[in-house]
């Protein structure tokens, strides 16, 4: 059941839990994927929970509460990768991933669990969270340039670059497994 | 047409109305393009995630809890009606400022006294000290409530009277919770500073506040956040990344 406000009441405790017992799985692997980090996810989930409550008098009417914790959520996540690593969002000169393949990485790969999350190795961390937001969130160009505080030529560069790498590596994969 | 255009068009993003019908009329007319087109769309469409990486049944329950934790702590900030007296502002107000330039000098000075270990110790988990995983987290936490505090404090010159109290019951609330981990943790110092932040707080949350005092009350408070944010980032900078 989804929990959709259609009173003027803002939403219970009740259904804070009822939303966290249906959807906390979507949002922590939306957090997850982010920041590649099991418990800057965890973190970012509790604080847009807590944030949520705190400013449930605002939540939309009409609207899922879900999707509004979502939405908080990604962005606890964003700004807890930021805050772990000042200068992610800045953009690359080079067409390289900006990380090397390290055994933590590749473990923190493997446990996105799934061929995409592979293929995200390739990627730097800006190229990684553009394509998540608006391939995976489907955020507006805007909306990701507003949040990672770049121009939105940043972000198109950063998508481009992505889906770029992307599409050779996930041929790459897909000949190995044939 | 390069790919570029191809996929803002895809994404419905990042193009004009006027480019967009430029490359559906393309499109229409350029089979070869057409056909890149296709396979853009397949290949995209190809990428998406399963989500197998699901949370465990704890994470959920910490949710659970941390939320309910949240709750109560709302339900206890609301009845404080006696902190609104002038009498207490008086006294108040000069142990805010004895207690947070104690808390702050202690915080900031490493000639003085040790400093207090931001960047370890800060939080247990069942009675064993982790001092990379746990603690490192609840820094980051730490950091993200005193920056929406600092927002929010800088913000509520526009606020309405209703806006500003559950601003600041919202902030103290939050600010009990990490006072609570840090007493819990060994942290007195830092305890003690979220402490007087608290009675700031709750001044600056008083109804019969003037607006001098507030504004007094509101620039001391941003100060002193932002000389603990620095001290926490500056004390953190060096901390090896887990990503």
């Amino acid at each position: 059941m989804v929990a959709v406000m259609t009173g003027t009441a803002p939403p219970s405790r009740a259904e804070f839990h009822e939303a966290i017992a249906n959807r906390s799985t979507r949002w922590y692997a939306a957090c997850l994927k982010i920041t590649r980090n099991q418990e800057l996810a965890e973190d970012a989930v509790q604080e847009a929970l807590l944030s949520a409550w705190n400013n449930r008098h605002q939540f939309q009417r009409n609207s899922r509460l879900e999707t509004w914790i979502h939405r908080i959520a990604v962005n606890a996540a964003l700004q807890l990768l930021r805050s772990s690593r000042p200068n992610v969002f800045e953009p690359l000169e080079s067409d390289v991933p900006d990380r090397a393949a390290t055994p933590e990485r590749v473990q923190d790969d493997y446990e996105l669990g799934n061929q995409l999350a592979d293929a995200f190795s390739v990627l730097s961390e800006i190229e990684r969270v553009c394509f998540v937001l608006k391939h995976l969130e489907q955020w507006r160009l805007r909306e990701i340039a507003e949040e990672l505080d770049v121009k939105i030529d940043t972000v198109k560069q950063a998508l481009f670059r992505g889906v770029k790498k992307l599409r050779v590596k996930m041929k790459s994969l897909q000949g190995e497994t044939a | 047409m390069n790919d570029e255009t191809l996929i803002l068009y895809y994404y419905n993003d990042g193009l004009s109305a006027r480019q967009r019908q430029e490359v559906a009329h393309v499109l229409a007319s350029d089979t070869i393009v057409a056909d890149r087109y296709m396979a853009l769309c397949q290949e995209l469409s190809d990428l998406v995630a399963d989500d197998a990486a699901v949370p465990t049944a704890d994470m959920v329950q910490r949710w659970h809890d941390g939320l309910d934790r949240a709750i109560g702590l709302h339900a206890q900030a609301r009845p404080t009606p006696a902190v609104h007296s002038w009498s207490f502002l008086l006294g108040a107000g000069v142990t805010a400022a004895l207690a947070i330039g104690i808390g702050i000098g202690i915080l900031v000075s490493r000639d003085e006294q040790p400093p207090i270990p931001l960047n370890q110790d800060l939080v247990t988990d069942n009675g064993v000290t982790n001092s990379t995983g746990r603690s490192s987290a609840f820094i980051r936490g730490l950091q993200v409530h005193l920056r929406e505090s600092e927002r929010g404090i800088g913000a509520l010159p526009g606020s309405t009277d209703a806006d500003r109290e559950r601003l600041i019951l919202n902030i103290i609330e939050q600010n009990r919770l990490f006072e609570r981990a840090a007493e819990q943790n060994d942290s007195a110092n830092l305890a003690r500073v979220l402490r007087a932040f608290e009675l700031v707080l709750v001044q600056l949350a008083a109804a019969d506040v003037s607006p001098e005092d507030a504004e007094a009350l509101r620039t001391k408070l941003l100060f002193e956040l932002n000389v603990v944010l620095t001290k926490i980032a500056r004390d953190t900078s060096d901390e090896p990344q887990s990503i």
